[in-house]
This record gives structure tokens, sequence and C-alpha cells, in this order.
């Protein structure tokens, strides 16, 4: 755990995060992200309602990147289940056929909408990375669909890591089954990660770093790059 | 009308819709806990922003805070926030119907005009000057199939019809028509609205430059205000549309409000998109609309009567078709579906580290029958799930009976009532209670056993029974030994010595228990695992059918009957154990069944399969051991008494009454097999009286 002094040994450090880093963490993060990706969707943080079993002076939350899309390649006209069966005679309307002041869409190409959100996991200790995808209309998508859109590079990590093991599980806020990044091997490299840092190793672990570091390694797997320059940035602080 | 002509009709891009999987996760739990059969219509609330991206619309989203709470989460739930930026919200309402049919019923227009009447009255009113939002009204209609977890909606957006419509005057990106001095003050104007909280949800507002290229950002109440002074006059809203050829469908009833209640004939409108969070004038718009004399005396005329109503458009196109829409969320929302990829989660998991090489396919495959739905039989079917095995058949002829549940883990005291459920029933439904997706079955029959005389009458039945235990254990993998009688036992190790089907025994005395595997058959191995079990068929082929011999030349492993027989004397294992199998330390059946099972998932995992070699722990041969699993052994004795535990190694007996080579590959005595003099003539060469009265149990404790 990352000590509440901000800076550990790396060398005694066992690759977790506190509750309260982790926030804190999460707010550096969330603002560098604004710095170096003001072009794609922003993270915030998520307020929970209080649990009981948590004490009422710690905010719960998370953070939640809503909303970013990706393009679709492929073209295919009847993904996700959305269905379309015959017209309805019965709703056609004289107005709406004659009414020439709306707009005729054409709807060739369908967006997918991914959904982010990064849960400290108190059993771990570490965040957990949670996604999803769906369509416009709100459709979900499968974990095959979301697979077939990934990058290359992403199946390749999928495939060459064993951390990078995607799972489906209840979301801990939402009660939903959510896609995720499943945590065990996450405080390891972590650890690997710091080590290989010569300002790590120099001036100890930052807590203000570890999500930014964790983050351009899940974030990959999922598609999202982290820009180095934010990474550099960081390291410098 | 001709003079129209030359002009472009001003087209407005519709609005569309996305609703999130958490408002149907909602509604459900709405319908279901609150709502029940009454269908009357609900009212929502949905949510949109102006556009943020040159490439995509800003869609009306309905979220899981778009209805109302449940009165008894309401602690727990907050309320809508107004002065979300992202999130400004419009009035809707819901009808969800209950049936199919119903849904299909709906009369679609005679709802959209209900609702465009609301509009047209809240204009009327002035009502829609003070709060804008409710010109952006929507209807919903919905019917959640909460059985398949599908559902079938439709939205409207209803939009009062000018007649004749709006025509374009002009329009271009904002950047172009504001001066430099104008666009910055706009910009900045704008971004103020948006970033306090008492507007930012505002979704029509008024823009106003003054002659000294000053911006003001104002509500449309304030459009008396603005009259006076030379200045530039805009309608704005928040553009859901990301096109820039045309403005998105808030402004359609911005300018039917505009007409009707200011008479206005040429408007400018400014069609507010963002970027990054500002104001963006590049990607906004400004317009000039023209609306025709005849139309704004129309209105007038409707404005002096208000049982006149405009008529109104609005129904979202699927696809550019008038077809409702249809979600399917079994994925997320059916139990069973969750409880399959919750189940294999935690296997994945071993498989991932632990164990590489372990076998999910062959487990899952894997058709596993219980004889015996007790202590052991409930026990075992747990692990068995536990393990990831999803095909399990028991087989019981008796009834839960008041002292069962305490023990048999998958019986509860409903169970027991009216008599008793039959246990076999009883325990399939508690294991699909447990995890819905397992494949169980239920075979409710006696097991004929030796010794126990048949009346003539009952014979053709026991006949029966006889075939049907041979083809339940033909149509198996692995068989499980869990009757609480040894004689029991008898006839399925003698069928399955036969078939060469795995089979495992566990067995309990009062403080102490036996797991073993039994070893291969003499005959043949007919079902081949794999090509080494293959290369045993011919080498005991070679070797004529030396029935004691094992692949290795090793004896074979022995069964439950052989190792009776051949079992070292000692004080534990000189009692027959299962004589005593109801009066147990209640710790002893879950450590024996445990045992069973695991010692299954070592027999899958071998290469030898049903032939692999008992292994001792502590063993020499290192080698062997090298199993991801570990050591396979034949038995597992152990004392509760001692708390031990030791491995032992029993060989077939060639006088074993279960599976010596007499037994099994003496034509006419598999001939007889299922026969029942054969079966009564064996049932001599037992000596003792067994007595199978299950509710004796006391009686059956050798002291």
């Amino acid at each position: 755990m990352v000590s509440d002094q901000a800076t550990v040994d790396v060398s005694s450090w066992n690759g977790t995060l506190s509750l309260s880093d982790f926030r804190e963490s999460a707010s550096a993060f969330a603002e560098k992200w604004k710095e170096f990706n003001s072009a794609v969707p922003q993270w915030s943080w998520v307020v929970c309602p209080p649990r009981p079993w948590i004490a009422a002076r710690d905010v719960d939350g998370y953070l939640s990147l809503k909303n970013a899309f990706l393009p679709r390649y492929k073209e295919e006209d009847n993904i996700g289940g959305c269905q379309i069966g015959e017209e309805e005679p019965s709703c056609s309307d004289v107005n709406e056929r004659t009414d020439n002041a709306i707009l005729v869409r054409s709807y060739g190409h369908e967006v997918h909408f991914y959904d982010f959100h990064v849960v400290y996991n108190s059993s771990y200790r570490v965040p957990v990375l949670y996604f999803r995808a769906y369509c416009s209309d709100g459709q979900p998508l499968t974990l095959s669909d979301i697979k077939e859109e990934l990058p290359a590079s992403s199946m390749k990590m999928l495939k060459e890591c064993k951390w990078t093991f995607i799972t489906e599980e209840e979301h801990p806020y939402l009660n939903r089954p959510w896609y995720t990044l499943h945590p065990c091997g996450t405080s390891e490299w972590m650890k690997l990660l710091f080590a290989n840092d010569a300002l790590v190793a120099k001036d100890g672990v930052v807590a203000e770093q570890y999500l930014v570091s964790w983050f351009s390694v899940v974030g990959q797997v999922v598609g999202l790059k982290t820009p180095l320059e934010m990474l550099h940035s960081c390291t410098r602080l | 009308m001709a003079g129209h002509e030359s002009r472009p009709v001003l087209q407005f891009a519709p609005f569309q819709s996305s609703v999130d999987e958490g408002f149907w996760h909602r509604l459900s739990s709405l319908k279901l806990n609150k709502l029940g059969i009454d269908d009357s219509p609900i009212p929502i609330t949905g949510f949109y922003a102006p556009s943020a991206h040159p490439q995509v619309s800003n869609y009306l989203t309905l979220l899981a805070e778009s209805l109302p709470t449940e009165p008894c989460e309401q602690s727990s739930v907050a309320t809508v926030i107004r002065g979300n930026r992202n999130r400004c919200s419009a009035p809707g309402i819901l009808y969800n119907t209950n049936t199919l049919e119903g849904f299909h019923a709906i009369d679609k227009q005679s709802l959209l005009k209900a609702e465009a009447k609301k509009v047209w009255e809240s204009i009327h009113s002035g009502e829609a000057e003070e709060d804008s939002a409710i010109l952006s009204r929507f209807l919903l209609i919905s019917f959640a199939d909460l059985k398949k977890w599908s559902f079938h909606y439709c939205f409207a957006f209803p939009a009062l019809v000018l007649d004749p419509p709006a025509t374009l005057l002009d329009l271009r990106p904002a950047s172009q028509y504001f001066s430099i001095q104008e666009a910055e003050s706009v910009s900045a104007a704008c971004n103020d609205w948006r970033n306090s909280s008492s507007t930012a949800d505002v979704p029509f507002f008024l823009l106003s430059i003054s002659s000294n290229s000053h911006a003001t950002v104002r509500h449309l109440k304030d459009w008396e205000a603005c009259q006076h002074g030379e200045q530039k006059l805009l309608f704005g809203f928040y553009d859901p549309c990301h096109l820039p050829n045309n403005p998105g469908w808030p402004l359609r009833n911005l300018l039917a409000f505009i007409c009707s209640r200011w008479k206005l004939e040429k408007v400018h409108f400014f069609c507010y998109r963002e970027n990054r969070g500002f104001a963006d004038l590049g990607f906004s718009l400004v317009g000039e609309a023209l609306m025709s004399v005849p139309q704004v005396e129309r209105l007038m005329k409707g404005w002096e009567d208000p049982q006149h109503i405009p008529s109104a458009v609005g129904w979202e196109l699927n696809r550019g078709k008038k077809v409702p829409r249809c979600i399917s969320l079994a994925k997320s929302m059916d139990p069973t579906r969750l409880a399959i990829s919750a189940a294999d989660l935690n296997l994945k998991l071993m498989r991932w580290r632990a164990l590489p090489s372990l076998d999910l396919n062959v487990l899952s495959s894997t058709k596993c029958l219980l004889l015996g739905a007790g202590t052991l039989g409930c026990q075992v079917a747990r692990m068995l799930m536990a393990w990831g095995v999803r095909k399990i058949t028991l087989v019981d002829s008796g009834k839960v009976s008041m002292s069962n549940p305490l023990r048999q883990s998958l019986y509860t005291l409903d169970d027991c009532l009216n008599g008793g459920d039959f246990k076999a029933s009883a325990a399939v439904k508690s294991l699909k209670r447990i995890f819905p997706a397992v494949e169980a079955e239920a075979v409710v029959m006696a097991i004929p056993m030796p010794g126990h005389p048949v009346p003539s009458h009952e014979e053709k039945g026991v006949l029966e029974d006889c075939r049907r235990l041979n083809d339940l254990i033909e149509s198996h993998d692995a068989v499980f030994l869990l009757t609480d009688t040894r004689e029991s036992r008898w006839l399925p190790t003698v069928l399955c010595s036969n078939t060469n089907k795995i089979v495992i025994t566990a067995a309990l005395g009062f403080d102490s228990f036996l797991v073993m595997r039994h070893g291969a058959g003499p005959g043949p191995i007919n079902a081949v695992h794999d090509s080494e079990a293959k290369a045993v068929d011919s080498l005991r082929a070679a070797m004529g059918k030396s029935s004691l011999m094992d692949r290795d030349g090793g004896k074979r492993l022995g069964c439950y009957f052989c190792s009776d027989v051949v079992a070292p004397v000692d004080s534990t294992s000189n009692r027959t154990l299962d004589q005593q199998c109801t009066v147990t330390r209640p710790g002893l059946a879950p450590i024996a069944s445990a045992l069973a099972v695991e010692l299954l998932v070592g027999i899958l995992h071998h290469p030898q399969r049903i032939c692999a070699k008992a292994e001792f722990s502590n063993s020499t041969d290192i080698g062997r051991t090298e199993q991801p699993l570990g050591i396979l052994p034949h038995q597992v004795r152990g004392s509760l008494a001692q708390f031990s535990q030791m491995t032992l190694v029993g060989h077939s007996s060639d006088s074993c009454t279960a599976c010596c080579c007499t037994a099994i590959n003496q034509p006419t005595y598999l001939e007889d097999l299922t026969g029942l003099t054969e079966l009564m003539k064996s049932a001599s060469s037992f000596e003792v009286d067994w007595d199978d009265d299950i509710n004796n149990d006391a009686d059956f404790l050798e002291i």
C-alpha cells in the first residue's frame, strides 16, 4: 500500500493502493487526462450513496468515462440483436409521410459507444477497470462483438498476457454485469512497472502517478491509449 | 405559395433516442415490485445535451434515473439533480403495456396528438416561457417482456407542424455569421450560461447582441425586455444535431412557440453546439427562418381558439422504417445466463495459474450417475457442481424424511412435508435452484439387491429395474456408489466392471470412512479414451485376458468387494463400514464426499484414466506424482477419531463376487446377469441377514 506520506521505497512496496490514495490518484489522473486528451470524453468522479460498512468520512465512488465511441470498420446491419421487423401498416400516417420538414437521414453507419469505470477493489487493494459497449439504441454488445472491434494490438495482448483476463462480473455499484479485467495480477505487474522506473527507484512510489501508469497498461487492452507525454509529465512530478 | 418554392424548406434532423440498460433494469423491477398489472402512464425524464462531436449527434437518453424511484429505495437513490450541463432534462411520458398485443394495438396517432396538445397548451398558457424544457416533451411506448428480457419500444418527439412549412433564408456556421468581436462575446456568454448551475440545463434561450458587439444570454421570458434598443436578437437552443446543414429537432417547437406567442415572421435562430465543453462557433449554426404570413394568421386563429391544435409528427423511425425497436437484455438480465458465466469464472481462474491443464470441457461433459441421494449423494452432487460437472443423474427410491435435512444438504423442511418428496426429485430441484444450468435428472428407483427376497408378483418389476440400472450405467461415464447398504452396491459394481465405467465408492462408518475408485474390469476396455487406452486394450488381448493383470503386468485394482476381502486386517477396516452409515459423525460424509469427487477429477485428468496405477502419499515413485492434481490413490481410508487419513491399494481378487473374471467373462453368467434367478442365487452367498429398513437406524450399529 502506498503510505500517507505519499512516497514509499519501491523495494518494500507490494503494488497496492489504499482507498484514500486511490481517490487522490484518481483525481490526479482525471486532471492529467483532461490536459493531454481534451479531444476525447473526460473522466469524472461519480459519487455513490454511502454504504453502511464504509466510514462516513470516506466519499465512496468511482471514475467514469462515458460515451467514448469507436467508429466501426465493418459494415454489418444486424449487429447486436437489433431486430427489424416488417413495417406496420397501422402506424403509417399521412402527415409524417408528407411532412417535408423532416430530414430523412441515412442510417449507414452504426456507432458503438463504450463506457469505462475505474473502481477501487478493496480486497485486492488495486483499481479495476470495468467497461461495457452498446449500440446507439442501447443494445449491449457481447464480448465477442467487442473483441472484433478492438485494435489488433489489443487482441495480441489478450492472447499473450495472462493478466488480461476479461470476465463478465457484476458491477459493484450498479449491480449489473459489466466486463472487467480481473484484478488478481494487478499488484504484481504494477510492482514490476514501478520497479523498472528509475525515477521511482530514486524518489519512491508516488500515489498520484499510480493510476496513470496503471491505465497506460490496461487502457491498451480496450483500445484507449495513454499519450506518452502524460506519463512523462507524471514522472516529473 | 409560389414564392416559397424557390426557397428551401427548413428541414429538421429528427431526435434520436438511446436507452441505457439501467432504464430497462429499473423498469423491470418497477413493473415486478410495484406496478404489477397497473399500466397507467408513468412520467419519466429524458436527458440530452448539445452535440459535442462533429460526427455524432447527441441522443435523447433514458437512464435508470429517468424513472421514478421505488419507494423502498428512496433513501439510497438520488433524485434527478438539476443543473447537470450534460443532462438537460426533457419531460416524457411512458406507456408500458402488459402484453405485446397491447403494445401493437396502441393508437399511436392519438397518443402523439395528446402529447402535442400538451405542448400546445403549455405554449398557450405561457408555461413554456417559464420552463422551456416542456417544448422537448417526448413520448415512449413499450412492452417489457420480463420472461425473455426483451423490450419492445417506440419513441415519439411530438413536433407541431407549421403549414406551410418554414423556409430557410440563410444558414451558416455561427463563426461566419458573427463578427470576430461578437463571436468572442457570444462564446463567453454561452460558456457562462453553460457553467452556471442554474442555467446549464436550460435548453432554450435568447441571445441578444448589442450594437457594441456585446452578447448576452437570457431566458425566453425576457423577450419583452429585449425589444428595446438596437440589437440583434437570436433564439438559441441546445442543438443535439451535428449536421452542418440542418438544425436539430428542438427548434421545431421553438419556432412554433415563437410564431404563435410573438407572431414573428422572420426569426434568427442559433444552434448551440460544443467542443470539449466549450461553445464551438465553427460547429454551431446561425440561420434565418421565414414563416409565412398565412401561417402566422392561422396560428393566431388557433391562438384565439385553444381547441384548435396544429397537427403533429414525431414518431422515431427504426433505421428509416416505422417499426418498433426491440432490445434484448437476456445476456445481462437472465439469471441463468449470469449464473453460468459466474460459475465458470472460478474454474477458469484455477486454470489461469494453479492448474493450467485443468480440462473444463471434460468435466462439464462427464455424465455422472449417483446411486443414492442421501448424506453422501447430496454432498457429492454439490461438489461435482463446484468442479464444473454439469450432467448429474441421481437415483434413489426413498422419500425425504424429517430427520434428513440436517445432514443431507440438498433438502429443507419443505421437502419433508406431506409425506415427503422423493429424494431424487427433491435433490434435482435443489440442484437447479443452486445452479439453474445444471442438467440434473432424477430417477426414482430401488437398486435390486441380493439377499432381499423378491415376491413373485414383483419379479417383473425387479427385472425391469435391473435392465434400467444397466441402461443408466451404459449411458453415463462415471458412477458413484453412495447407498447406505453394502448389498445395494453389488449389482452396480458388476455392471460397471463389465462396461469399464469409472466407479467411485464412498462408505462411512461411525467415525471412519472409505473412499475408493474401482479398477478396470477384467474384460477389454470398450470405452477408448485415448490412444494409450487402446494400447492397454491390445496388450490385454495379447495377454489372453489374464484378468488380474494390468498393462504394466501389475495387478488390476480391486473393486469395493475385492478390497473388503483382501483388506489389511486391522481394527478399523475389519468392520463393514457401510453397515453403520447413518450413524456417523456429521463431519464424515462431507469429507468422504469431497474426497470421492476429487478422486473422480483426478481420474478424469489422468492419462490412463481407469487403468491408472495406485499411487500413495509420500510415494517414492516421484515421476508419477508430477500430475498437476497430485497423486491418484486407489483407496483413501480415514478416521476422524484419529484425525488421520491413509492411502492404500487393494488389488483385485480372483474370487471377488463382483468383478472377477468368471463373474464377468463367462458368457452364461453375463446372460443371466440381469436375470432375477442369478440375483437370487448369488444372494444366498451372503450370510448376513441384511436389513433394508432405513428407519431402523439403530439396528445397524455394530458393536
